[in-house]
């Protein structure tokens, strides 16, 4: 039941799974690739390594807290037109 | 395991009636405890964090003996560098990582919760800071609870003030993990900080500040995965914390010394000690609950609480299931041998891959423009680029040969190939061969590379040689 569960777990399940796997993509993705390579023909071609890092690590952030934002939404019981609502399979659907 | 209850124990802190001492949503009040298990901790929380902020300020030689340059794509840790190609020992030691905290869990519990989680080193960090500037659990709760007025205000800013610079400093030790530690200690001081070194230290600053000073509890509750799924590590063998439920009940206050049976009480005298020092808030008498990180601050108290009462030590304390129920206990079974030697077959592997690995990488890339060119003297050209990297922590001068194909010729522009520690070099290699001496179109040639001081320094690639064949 969506409503029992505390407001800040819904906050982490959202924002910490997202998190974990923002940091392994960045990892992988910064091993394989040379910020400084790609970024040559960018306009970002001034960032540093650093700068580059961190950016892309935001960015799989973003792309990972909208899955799991997604993955939460999709979770929601469905509720179809003409369908009785008992007032208890719909709990969960406050936003 | 048995859930924990929600009827008698999700209170708000504090007030009215004992049981009800602790809430799971208000905030904690964990008591401070001394005793054998606390000492433990205190011992954990110093050697890793200990290690945490001094290990940066090391050199080895000329540079800082651990540090993830992750401008430079290098890793530093003493003796070795590793580079991007070497990420496969990442993830040997990762899972090396999870195999050894599988085996522990199965052996002993949570250890790694209880005493080594940075969660829980760092939230005992912040407790200490609590109890020095507001005092001890009572004068916290007492605290909290009055009106606002100039010595909270005061106590309260204090204690902040303290959480925010130790986490300004855990943020900057942590980068300076990254970042050249004593240089980054000088801009700090000047006020000249990178944007980006800047922005990390305050992110994890944040984050300690946050984790360690406000969730707390909650981060093993609802953030940990390893929480979630460490009881499938259990088996009847497993230390755990557990109340001795046979002993303990019917609980009830009493007199010292009365005679208990005619009392009609076990040997618990419902202090709720056990329930104010848990830093999760549970109640252990419960029984085995996911909330608990087996940090054994309900062992230390109840026994202070046995010994004053003149009863034997050990109504909450380390046990197994089979132990509880008079079964045989058995140390080394199946899945604790399992892990055992995954792991130390894994680390010896690691061991020995890093000590055999060789220092030098050579990556060949053949000339895509051209498949091949005919020279004046009627001998087939290939190119090729060459890509060196010397991984080593000295300069080399190498030898480059290759075999394959008779009488073959190599002509580099340069005369002799020298690399710096760390250097990474691009050549441009035509090889000539007379075309009577080629049988296939395509026909492999071995290129070695082999450093001229140190002769075990060498590695080999295959290339391609492409022209035509004469019938």
């Amino acid at each position: 039941m969506g409503s029992d569960i505390p407001k800040v777990q819904k906050v982490i399940a959202i924002m910490w799974p997202s998190f974990l796997i923002a940091g392994v993509a960045t990892i992988l993705f910064f091993t394989a690739f040379d910020p400084v390579d790609f970024l040559v023909t960018t306009p970002f071609a001034d960032m540093s390594r650093m700068g580059a890092y961190t950016v892309g690590f935001f960015l799989f952030w973003l792309l990972t807290t909208a899955s799991s934002m997604l993955t939460c939404y999709f979770q929601r019981p469905c509720v179809f037109k003409g369908q009785q609502n008992n007032g208890n399979s719909i709990s969960g659907h406050t936003a | 395991m048995t859930e924990n209850t929600p009827d008698n124990s999700r209170q708000q802190s504090g007030d009215d009636i004992q049981p009800k001492l602790y809430a799971q949503c208000g905030k904690l009040y964990p008591r401070q405890v001394q005793g054998f298990f606390a000492r433990l901790r205190v011992i954990g929380v110093l050697a890793l964090l200990g290690l945490y902020y001094l290990v940066p300020w090391f050199s080895w030689g000329d540079r800082q003996a651990v540090l993830f340059d992750l401008p430079a794509r290098k890793f530093y840790i003493f003796g070795l560098t590793f580079w991007p190609q070497d990420f496969i020992y990442l993830a040997f030691l990762l899972i090396i990582a999870a195999l050894a905290l599988f085996f522990f869990t199965t052996l002993a519990g949570r250890l790694w919760c209880g005493y080594a989680c940075p969660q829980t080193v760092w939230t005992e960090v912040f407790l200490w800071i609590e109890n020095l500037v507001e005092g001890d659990r009572s004068k916290q709760m007492k605290l909290d609870k009055a009106p606002m007025s100039w010595r909270k205000f005061y106590l309260k800013t204090s204690k902040h003030t303290l959480w925010v610079l130790f986490s300004l400093f855990t943020g900057f030790v942590f980068v300076g993990y990254f970042t050249p530690i004593y240089e980054l200690w000088e801009s700090t001081l000047a006020w000249t900080l990178g944007p980006w070194e800047a922005f990390w230290i305050f992110f994890y600053g944040l984050a300690t500040y946050g984790n360690a000073g406000w969730l707390r509890e909650k981060v093993c509750i609802y953030m940990c995965p390893y929480a979630r799924f460490q009881s499938v590590m259990f088996d009847d063998d497993t230390l755990v914390i557990a109340y001795d439920e046979d002993r303990g009940d019917p609980r009830g206050s009493r007199k010292r010394n009365i005679d208990l049976k005619q009392a009609g009480l076990g040997d618990c005298i419902n202090c709720t000690l056990c329930v104010q020092v848990c830093p999760t808030g549970i109640d252990i008498r419960d029984g085995l609950q996911y909330e608990c990180i087996g940090c054994a601050a309900c062992i230390d108290v109840c026994d202070d609480v046995m010994e004053k009462m003149n009863y034997e030590k050990g109504l909450i304390c380390y046990t197994t299931e089979n132990a509880r129920q008079n079964k045989k206990e058995k140390i080394l079974r199946l899945r604790v041998i399992v892990y055992a030697v995954v792991m130390f077959s894994m680390i010896a592997g690691l061991v020995y891959s890093i000590s055999q690995r060789i220092p030098l990488e050579l990556d060949i890339i053949r000339d895509r423009n051209a498949l091949y060119r005919e020279t004046d003297e009627g001998l087939v050209e290939n190119v090729y680029t060459l890509k060196l990297i010397n991984m080593d922590e000295v300069q080399h001068e190498y030898n480059l040969s290759a075999t394959g194909i008779e009488g073959m010729e190599l002509i580099l522009n340069e005369k002799e190939i020298i690399l710096k520690p760390g250097e990474i070099v691009s050549l441009v290699l035509q090889v000539r061969v007379d075309p009577v001496n080629l049988k296939n179109v395509s026909t492999g040639i071995n290129f070695s590379l082999e450093s001229k001081i140190n002769p075990e320094i060498k590695t080999q690639r295959i290339g391609k040689f492409i022209g035509p064949v004469i019938k």
